[in-house]
């Protein structure tokens, strides 16, 4: 027997701030939270920052081996938890987290210091592995249900979420914390970043602009960092404890190219999209919004609207799209849970966010783009979140309306 | 300022441990610190004495003994 699925705590430690509300509101009304990076001898670059005080969740004595991807964890698992207004979470609870770096400080730092002195601190290990930030989850809330890690590049959070609510659904847990933490703004990670020729050129007039998805002018992706976590219960319990309920955890659906490492392919989309369809009993015509996985890669966004353009056909023009990249920039193993609150918010509030700094949408992305900020969607009842990876893993996350 | 002492203030300065409450004699582990920030604790200490701790630091239990334990390095070091 197959249970429903609920959301009913977001935490969040992202570009915008940690207070869902004032994040959801900065992006529909279009802020970019993108500025230029200034630490180190670089090439010009830009990146999306998340505020955060690590003092205000760790004392200094904890903090030891504990990266930064570590402390954005557990800060967004305890403002989800606290969201959902639940106390302590049963201890049979698991957490499901994505992450694509793992401690890149921590890599940083013994690279750096190795060269520098000769000596590598002694917990570089423990605070760079990539399980490390879901170990402290748990720890932290003394869950002793499945921990486990996904590291699937740009799908690793939407993937973490996925396999978080099947848990549920089956019944092999009652509750989740999922979602995923992602800290990679280190001057040595932005450096191969660039060298791989895939981050976008800091738009000289205002840095803030520099990342435009499906627009003509699109020049790359730009590198954010941050957590965010979901609480996800069987919808029958959270409907018994008077819990709010932000969406239903309609379905999923994953696929892989298995065509080339990097580069997408539409008909590898196409399949998770429709698998995501399958799964949550959505027809495209009920699908009223579509987070966008869209980096503003030349390559990319095309492939995207070409696969969206396969599956949705006629129904296509009643879909509005839009890439909230364009603010927050591109988490890694974190975007597809920033991206999935973002979509749980706008079933939630009924408005769907803009894809800014699209002034000429490119003529090969034939979507609906949500063009305007402030944009009301009345009649929202289903949303859906796209994250599709290097290494060619497709996840198609898919919410519905709470009833 | 002797050894035990810098130690003291080197604890204060890392994990923010009040100097005031630190005894020579308490285990370490009362103060919170683990395996793991003890680790972290001694590669701070050699760097900032400028030694190398052996291997076997199985002894290093209490502010005091470490501070012994630094004190008989320095003079090894120094010899």
């Amino acid at each position: 027997m197959k249970r429903r699925v609920a959301i009913t705590g977001i935490g969040l430690v992202s570009p915008h701030g940690d207070a869902p509300d004032a994040v959801f509101a900065a992006l529909l009304g279009g802020r970019s939270a993108i500025t230029r990076w200034e630490q180190g001898d670089i090439a010009p670059a830009v990146v999306a920052r998340a505020p955060f005080d690590a003092a205000r969740w760790f004392s200094r004595l904890q903090l030891a081996g504990v990266d930064r991807v570590s402390q954005f964890a557990v800060a967004a698992a305890e403002l989800a938890r606290s969201d959902a207004g639940i106390d302590a979470l049963d201890e049979t609870s698991g957490v499901y987290l994505g992450t694509g770096m793992g401690g890149a400080a921590a890599m940083e730092e013994a690279y750096r210091s190795q060269y520098a002195s000769g000596r590598v601190p002694p917990l570089t290990i423990p605070a760079f592995m990539p399980n490390a930030a879901a170990a402290h989850i748990a720890m932290r809330a003394r869950l002793h249900g499945p921990v486990l890690t996904y590291s699937i590049a740009c799908a690793s959070a939407a993937v973490a979420l996925a396999e978080a609510a099947k848990a549920i659904a089956c019944g092999e847990i009652d509750c989740a914390l999922a979602g995923g933490s992602e800290a990679l703004l280190q001057p040595n990670v932005l450096r191969a970043w660039q060298a791989m020729q895939t981050l976008a050129a800091p738009a000289s007039d205002d840095p803030s602009r520099s990342c435009r998805p499906f627009s003509a002018d699109r020049t790359g992706l730009v590198l954010g960092e941050g957590a965010a976590v979901l609480l996800l219960e069987s919808y029958d319990a959270a409907t018994a404890r008077g819990a709010r309920i932000y969406a239903e955890f309609a379905g999923s659906g994953m696929s892989c190219d298995a065509t080339h490492l990097t580069k997408p392919d539409a008909a590898g989309q196409v399949r998770a999209l429709r698998a995501a369809l399958r799964a949550s009993g959505l027809a495209p015509a009920d699908v009223g919004y579509c987070n966008a996985h869209g980096t503003a890669t030349r390559i990319g966004d095309p492939v995207e609207c070409d696969a969206l353009g396969q599956v949705w056909r006629e129904a296509l023009p009643g879909l509005a799209v839009s890439s909230t990249k364009s603010m927050h920039g591109h988490l890694l193993g974190a975007a597809g849970a920033l991206e999935a609150a973002i979509t749980v918010l706008a079933l939630h509030r009924r408005a769907v966010p803009p894809n800014m700094h699209c002034d000429q949408p490119d003529p090969g992305c034939k979507v609906a783009l949500v063009l305007e900020t402030g944009c009301a969607a009345p009649q929202l009842q289903a949303a859906i979140s796209n994250s599709f990876a290097f290494g060619g893993t497709n996840a198609v996350l898919a919410f519905r309306r709470a009833s | 300022m002797n050894t035990v002492e810098e130690l003291k203030q080197l604890i204060h300065d890392k994990f923010e441990i009040d100097v005031a409450t630190l005894k020579t004699e308490a285990p370490l582990a009362d103060y919170g610190l683990d395996s793991l920030s003890l680790a972290e604790l001694l590669f701070t200490v050699e760097d900032h004495f400028n030694i190398d701790f052996p291997d076997n630091r199985q002894d290093v239990n209490t502010l005091g003994g470490l501070a012994e334990l630094v004190d008989e390095l320095r003079v090894t070091s120094a010899a």
